[in-house]
């Protein structure tokens, strides 16, 4: 059954000022596409179920684990090692069972990312992954759609929205991802600051679907928890970023250069062969004292331009932090610095410790 | 003798943690760029404040500026990347 504007739980929505029945109605017809259902997902999706939005679909491929629970509150204890999507399926049924309701367990990812948004009328992304945050921007753009964002790590948060047919998008205010940026698995977050943002992001999601109010369009708002303060950055067009020039620029497949990375189970080979490589670790010393690969050499990758002279530069060396980010970025400037036989682990210590090194602990 | 003039700077999220203000204003010579600002920046702040504005975006006057040979406007945010959720 499609949910019904006229139903007795959005009375209060439609008494609103600058609101009313006209955007209830908006809101039943409306279809969002929501990336993530982890801390800020657990904020943004009970609130657009709940307020009558007809159709939300959830991408996320995760799993709930136990040091999600005290933020990720769709889930609860009896849910950890569920698919996080499912999980948030079940809650959101309860909150608004006459709401469509799709849980995608899969990676927004760049072959299915442009399908996924085809009749969508707003995409939000509530994931931690800045990979997807430049991907949900450029399919947004090309699909002619706003795209609602959020960040959350330690203390602090924030919000905007990206719509380039109005002028602006993520992309004007950061151009290129940053692979050395860190994720709230390596800092911590407090639980509250995904309350705030992911809430902020849910009336930003109600005032696009709905036509009310002036929705945060070339403003980016910050909060910060240890003060309770918020901050505006307003932002304009960049003529000088990149864009994606078409559906297929965006949706090609990139090729992983196979003569930079070495796989998982490709390196225990040459670790148990007659001529094994340096291991350089470029994570953070708390991440190495928590776990790293025997043998290893730790240089934070901060600390990497200041100390190449360490290494040699014609010794074969594989370099490798948590998920392959890092040291991707470490790689470069190995390469540019004239190493020729360094490689980096594909997917990092985690995938090594799931494919090769169980009794690894992963975090 | 140079002429100076004043920039307003706002520091956010790494950068304010390294600047240890949310904002101030800097005197720098009338024809300063974008660079002139990252290398008094670097100068005052140091290795923390390198680390911010690595990957961060400087925003004049509202606008991204990447090229360090652009000249600075009024304003000047230092906002280094987000993450996280």
């Amino acid at each position: 059954m499609p949910v019904d504007a006229a139903d007795p739980r959005f009375a209060r929505q439609r008494a609103l000022a600058g609101f009313g029945p006209e955007a209830q109605q908006r809101l039943a017809e409306a279809r969002v596409v929501v990336i993530g259902a982890g801390g800020l997902g657990s904020a943004v999706l009970p609130l657009l179920a709940a307020a009558g939005v007809g159709a939300i679909e959830v991408w996320d491929d995760d799993t709930v684990e136990a040091s999600n629970l005290h933020r990720q509150t769709l889930h609860s204890p009896a849910d950890v090692g569920r698919p996080k999507a499912e999980s948030a399926l079940d809650a959101l049924t309860r909150l608004a069972p006459d709401t469509e309701l799709v849980a995608h367990v899969a990676r927004f990812a760049p072959k299915v990312a442009l399908d996924a948004v085809l009749d969508a009328d707003l995409l939000v992304d509530a994931s931690d992954d800045p990979t997807t945050r430049y991907l949900a921007n450029d399919i947004a753009a090309v699909r002619g759609i706003p795209l609602v964002w959020g960040n959350a790590i330690g203390w602090a948060g924030q919000v905007g929205v990206a719509w380039d047919a109005r002028g602006v998008d993520y992309r004007d205010l950061f151009p290129e991802p940053d692979p050395a940026a860190d994720s709230c698995e390596t800092q911590g977050v407090l639980p509250s600051v995904c309350g705030v943002i992911g809430a902020a992001m849910a009336s930003e999601a109600l005032k696009v679907l709905t036509g009310s109010g002036e929705p945060l369009v070339g403003r980016a708002l910050l909060y910060d928890a240890r003060t309770g303060g918020t901050r505006e950055v307003a932002y304009r067009r960049d003529p000088d970023a990149p864009r994606v020039g078409s559906v297929d620029d965006l949706t090609a497949e990139k090729e992983p250069d196979r003569s930079r990375i070495v796989e998982p189970a490709e390196l225990r080979a040459l670790l148990d062969g007659d001529a094994p490589p340096m291991l350089l670790d470029v994570r953070h010393p708390h991440e190495f004292s928590f776990a790293h690969l025997e043998g290893a050499t730790l240089i934070p990758l901060d600390d990497l331009p200041s100390r190449i002279d360490e290494l040699d530069r014609e010794a074969p060396i594989v370099v490798y932090c948590h998920h392959g980010m890092r040291s991707g970025r470490a790689l470069d400037l190995m390469t540019r610095a004239g190493f020729t036989r360094a490689k980096h682990l594909n997917g990092g210590i985690d995938r090594w410790a799931r494919e090769v090194d169980p009794a690894l602990p992963r975090y | 003798m140079t002429v100076a003039r004043s920039i307003e700077v706002r520091y956010f999220a790494a950068a304010a943690d390294a600047a240890g203000r949310e904002e101030e204003t800097i005197a720098l010579p009338a024809a300063a760029t974008v660079g002139g600002l990252r290398a008094a920046l670097l100068e005052r702040y140091g290795a923390p404040m390198e680390r911010a504005l690595r990957t961060g975006s400087f925003l004049v006057d509202g606008v991204v500026s990447r090229d360090d040979a652009r000249p600075l406007g009024d304003r000047v945010d230092v906002l280094p990347p987000f993450a996280g959720g």
